[in-house]
């Protein structure tokens, strides 16, 4: 890895820097409202704090938790759903017009009726971030089967394959290409539905402490949070986006 | 080999062509030419089964197993590589992993794209992706070779070298051909006989031609031949005529 100042990285790095350094500056020097925006130093020691104190564990873990099931969950029924729908016209017919209408309206609105019907506690969040990345990944599927490129369809039957050929080597790699392009959103949606879920109302997790930092107007905690937040996302389209590269290697020259 | 008796293919209610026949016997090499719209392509499709005919009959005296379809497109599976793409159709006819993807090594070698196995679609030339998908069809030790305007999309140079290597094998093995192609050069230089279809819709068969120029033939020396020039100009004239401006413009 080169090391050079000119790099698109690098200067990327350096205006944040300097930027963090401009609004500690003028923090220091009393021209803003701490109320409303904190010194990043003061940022940095609640979220130092976080840590040390082992505080966020339990919240952290309560967030992963829900996300994680949920992405894995929702991989699972979009992908069973998507093919099931693009195999079976009938099924199609109507589970299409409801993917609709869920894809549709703001799916974090089912939140209050997730608690109602499965508590305050991993069920309600799960069950948010299921249904976002069930729609996103249903489609992913449904889509990518009925666009299966023709031609590649009339190649496999012209050198004498099946169905079984055709699955295997023609729609399930099709899908893994349409699903793995939109892991990335559905790493970002099953985080939102977990922290929404835990908004709504929870006794865990960051979406539950954010909501705890709200109510007491600590405008520090509010801001390490999302910047936490943001970090682990980053951190998970990181490792998104490194498998998308190994597994659609085809794409690329 | 192959008897196509009044053939007719419709996509809507009005037919793209109507009443068609061609016959291949074994070992020719046959042409069919006509002007874009005349369903030259759509007669390749009828006799491989991907499309179904409103009426006519078409029988083939080899099992389909026999029958190698050359598509004028070059797509092959994108999350295959090379190797891989021609060992499909060895796979499909039952020979074991191992053995299909050495057997398409050759293949590939044979193609002149020997340490090329790994690439993906995406890392090769248009000329390269085309050898591969030469090389799936021939793998397959097909005896009657169907191509649709299979060169179309190369530049003049890698062009008239795949046509000849391709050609090549065809001597060899004593390959039946019918070739669809909208180019009279191509059409002259490897054919026995060139079946020229009428503008469609409705298009039909307007003309049958003998080609008397011995085989094997190399594709550039047989432009020199004496009978070239004058079959290009009756089929230039033929075509021309049933090229309306009004389709055209």
């Amino acid at each position: 890895m080169s090391f050079r100042l000119n790099s698109p990285p690098i200067r990327r790095l350096l205006v944040l820097i300097s930027l963090v350094m401009i609004w500690e500056a003028c923090a220091w020097a009393g021209w803003i409202d701490p109320f409303y925006l904190p010194a990043p130093s003061a940022i940095a020691k609640v979220m130092f704090t976080l840590f040390v104190d082992g505080e966020i564990w339990p919240h952290l873990e309560a967030t992963f938790t829900a996300a994680i099931i949920g992405i894995l969950g929702g991989l699972v029924i979009g992908i069973a759903l998507g093919f099931a729908a693009a195999l079976l016209p009938a099924l199609a017919e109507l589970l299409e017009p409801v993917m609709i209408l869920l894809n549709a309206i703001p799916r974090v609105i089912l939140a209050p009726l997730f608690v109602i019907w499965l508590g305050i506690d991993l069920g309600s969040k799960v069950a948010l971030a299921l249904i976002l990345v069930v729609v996103l990944i249903f489609f992913a599927v449904y889509n990518g089967i009925k666009e299966v490129d023709h031609r590649l369809r009339e190649r496999v039957i012209t050198l004498g394959g099946g169905t079984g050929v055709m699955i295997r080597e023609v729609y399930v790699p099709s899908v893994t290409a349409w699903v793995l392009g939109n892991l990335k959103i559905a790493v970002g949606f099953a985080f939102t539905g977990a922290v929404v879920g835990e908004f709504v109302a929870s006794s865990r997790g960051l979406g539950y402490l954010l909501q705890f930092a709200q109510s007491t107007y600590n405008s520090a905690l509010t801001i390490a949070l999302i910047l936490l937040i943001m970090t682990f996302v980053m951190l998970l389209f990181a490792l998104s986006e490194r498998l998308e590269r190994r597994l659609l290697r085809w794409r690329y020259r | 080999m192959l008897r196509v008796k009044d053939l007719t293919l419709a996509y809507g209610a009005e037919p793209v062509l109507e009443g068609v026949d061609v016959t291949v016997d074994s070992g020719r090499f046959v042409s069919l030419i006509g002007p874009s719209g005349s369903g030259k392509t759509s007669v390749l499709r009828a006799i491989t089964g991907l499309q179904k005919p409103s009426a006519g009959t078409i029988s083939l005296d080899v099992p389909a197993t026999d029958i190698g379809f050359l598509f004028q497109d070059d797509a092959l599976l994108p999350w295959r590589t090379a190797r891989q793409n021609v060992a499909l159709g060895l796979r499909i006819r039952g020979l074991a992993r191992r053995d299909a993807e050495a057997k398409a090594e050759d293949w590939l070698a044979k193609l002149g794209l020997a340490g090329l196995g790994d690439r993906y679609p995406a890392q090769l030339s248009g000329g390269q992706r085309k050898r591969v998908a030469i090389a799936q069809v021939l793998a397959l030790e097909p005896r009657f070779l169907l191509m649709d305007e299979p060169f179309a999309s190369l530049d003049a140079i890698v062009r008239t070298r795949i046509t000849q290597e391709l050609i090549g094998w065809v001597e060899r093995e004593h390959l039946t051909v019918l070739l669809v192609t909208h180019d009279l050069e191509e059409a002259i230089s490897l054919s026995d006989l060139i079946y020229v279809l009428s503008q469609g819709p409705r298009a039909r068969i307007r003309a049958t031609h003998e080609v008397d120029i011995p085989r094997p033939r190399d594709v550039l020396a047989t432009r020199d031949h004496p009978r070239f020039p004058e079959l290009l100009k009756k089929l230039w004239d033929e075509l021309s005529a049933e090229t309306s401006f009004e389709a055209v413009t």
